[in-house]
């Protein structure tokens, strides 16, 4: 037990002394007198509801929240008033410009009212009426292991950083629970259907689990945002929607139409944070470009592991045979292709355009698109 | 009686069936996103309509001239035929079947492509898909009529 009262209030006179005051209905109604504002809140929208953009105001909103947070180091919410003897939890990050994000309210509600439930929301009784060929559903369950292996550490970054943050930033720690919940039920609904193809799951990916490593471990708020939000689920947008499109029975497509959802959701947040910062602090410029020198590294090998890109070329194609494997290498590359460049779109959009001058991952990007046009397969 | 598609008709149409609907999309949760529809024809013609959707529901469709796509989200651009063989498709399925969602038919821009200016408005497209889709598939609930001549070419393309 590392973390102990100052006071043993079991023996502790005055404690006790008021304690029993108390049960007799000796009240002492100072917290009545509370120094805080009083302001009226009301939706404004009604069909909306009560949305925190409608609490943003005075001490309790979020737009003229100070950038340090040196007052509030406690659990005490933002607004309420803070006397003395509140705890020092020591939150990692109380720099604003550290987590905030255009939008992160607004986001907050949109992912509170888009939950849906893997259990029920899939259609996972219509399964039974597709059946798959053996290299399809192989191939199909090696894909669902990787989705969840990825999904399981999207699950645990967030749910570790919320901790770290100064509780003053209410919107983005609850948007990150969130996405906690988002990511778990992304790996639950991937292991059920990895369970339903009959194959179980397949092999874990060693070089897509060190890039997934690097993100658990990144150094501050800032990298683990840069890699998880804008790159990482940049690319797993991409993958989704790519997964929508190769599934193979309407009950796959609406389970990747959902998790897009909630993946999107992530992105944007993750586009708006870095819009904030280069706003805010241009300064950072250099360190960004530095952390995803390496996060494109990370992302470039765990990307092109053969667990992951083989299963991909079998379900684009179609099969095991020559004509479909050469027809889903060249939908893949496709595919790649347009990750990379969604990524390099989102980066430009966001005030780093200047990152496709020096990408290593930029150069990979024009040498797909080069091999796809010498192939004929694109323009 | 039946709609014709392309029209503002059919597009108001979907907006009165989505308020019936009420409860299904509240279920799908906010929808926040302004984006246009831009029916290519086979001689040249071309049919624009702009709709907005907010909270719940489709606020508003309308019939546009243009684009603006500093305040439009994305546009969902393709030829008559590929729009009436999705519509068609809804129609016989009641529902996109997995070659005619609406992700399928823009992922590679095949059959419709997506335009717009900033990604991230784009990305609304993703966020709020499964609504988006479902808004869509309310088209099996209607009767819908098409020009005659792409009427013939999807009764076999379907």
């Amino acid at each position: 037990m590392a973390y102990l009262s100052t006071i043993d209030f079991f023996e502790d006179k005055n404690f006790l002394d008021r304690w029993k005051r108390n049960l007799k209905g000796d009240l002492d109604l100072s917290w009545m007198q509370a120094k805080t504002e009083k302001i009226a809140v009301t939706p404004e929208n009604p069909r909306r509801g009560l949305t925190f953009r409608d609490l943003d105001k005075g001490t309790y909103g979020f737009t003229n929240q100070p950038e340090f947070e040196r007052r509030n180091r406690s659990f005490a919410p933002r607004g309420a008033e803070l006397p003395e003897g509140l705890p020092d939890v020591q939150a990692e990050v109380s720099q604003k410009g550290e987590v905030w994000a255009y939008n992160t309210e607004g986001y907050y509600e949109e992912a509170m009212t888009r939950q849906w439930n893997a259990t029920l929301d899939v259609p996972w009784h219509d399964l039974a009426k597709t059946e798959l060929p053996d290299e399809i559903s192989r191939a199909y369950a090696q894909l669902l292991t990787f989705l969840t292996e990825v999904e399981m550490i999207a699950t645990d970054v967030p749910a570790e950083w919320m901790g770290k943050l100064n509780n003053n930033f209410t919107e983005v720690k609850n948007f990150m629970a969130t996405q906690v919940m988002d990511e778990a039920r992304h790996a639950e609904v991937f292991r059920k259907r990895a369970l339903t193809t009959g194959y179980g799951l397949m092999k874990a990916s060693p070089q897509n689990e060190i890039s997934l490593k690097q993100i658990r471990d990144a150094d501050s708020f800032a990298e683990m945002s840069l890699s998880l939000h804008l790159i990482g689920e940049g690319f797993v947008l991409t993958l989704f929607r790519f997964s929508e499109y190769i599934s193979p029975t309407e009950a796959d497509k609406k389970m990747f139409r959902l998790v897009m959802q909630d993946e999107a959701r992530h992105v944007g947040y993750g586009v708006q944070h870095l819009k904030w910062v280069m706003r805010h602090f241009p300064e950072k410029r250099e360190v960004i470009h530095k952390h995803l020198e390496e996060a494109e590294n990370m992302l470039f090998g765990g990307g092109n592991a053969l667990e992951v890109t083989e299963p991909f070329i079998i379900l684009a194609g179609k099969g095991l045979k020559k004509e479909n494997i050469e027809q889903g290498a060249k939908i893949t590359a496709m595919f790649q292709l347009k990750q990379m460049e969604e990524y390099f779109e989102r980066l430009d959009k966001c005030g780093l355009g200047e990152r496709r001058k020096t990408s290593k991952l930029h150069r990979a990007m024009e040498l797909t698109r080069a091999s796809l046009q010498e192939a004929g397969v694109i323009a | 009686m039946s709609i014709m598609f392309p029209s503002l008709s059919f597009f108001q149409a979907l907006q009165n069936t989505m308020r019936q609907e009420e409860a299904r999309f509240r279920r799908l949760g906010f929808i926040d996103t302004t984006f246009g529809v831009h029916v290519l024809g086979p001689h040249g013609q071309e049919w624009r309509y702009l709709l907005a959707f907010e909270v719940f529901d489709c606020r508003e469709v309308s019939e546009v001239r243009d684009f603006d796509l500093t305040a439009t989200d994305f546009v969902l651009q393709g030829d008559l035929a590929a729009w009436t063989e999705m519509l068609t498709n809804i129609q016989r399925n009641k529902g996109a079947d997995v070659e005619h969602s609406l992700n399928t038919l823009t992922h590679f821009g095949e059959r419709l492509q997506m335009i717009y200016d900033d990604p991230d408005n784009r990305d609304k497209f993703f966020r709020f898909q499964e609504s988006i889709q479902q808004f869509f598939d309310l088209t099996h609930t209607l009767e819908l009529e098409f020009p005659p001549s792409v009427s013939r070419q999807t009764a076999t393309a379907v």
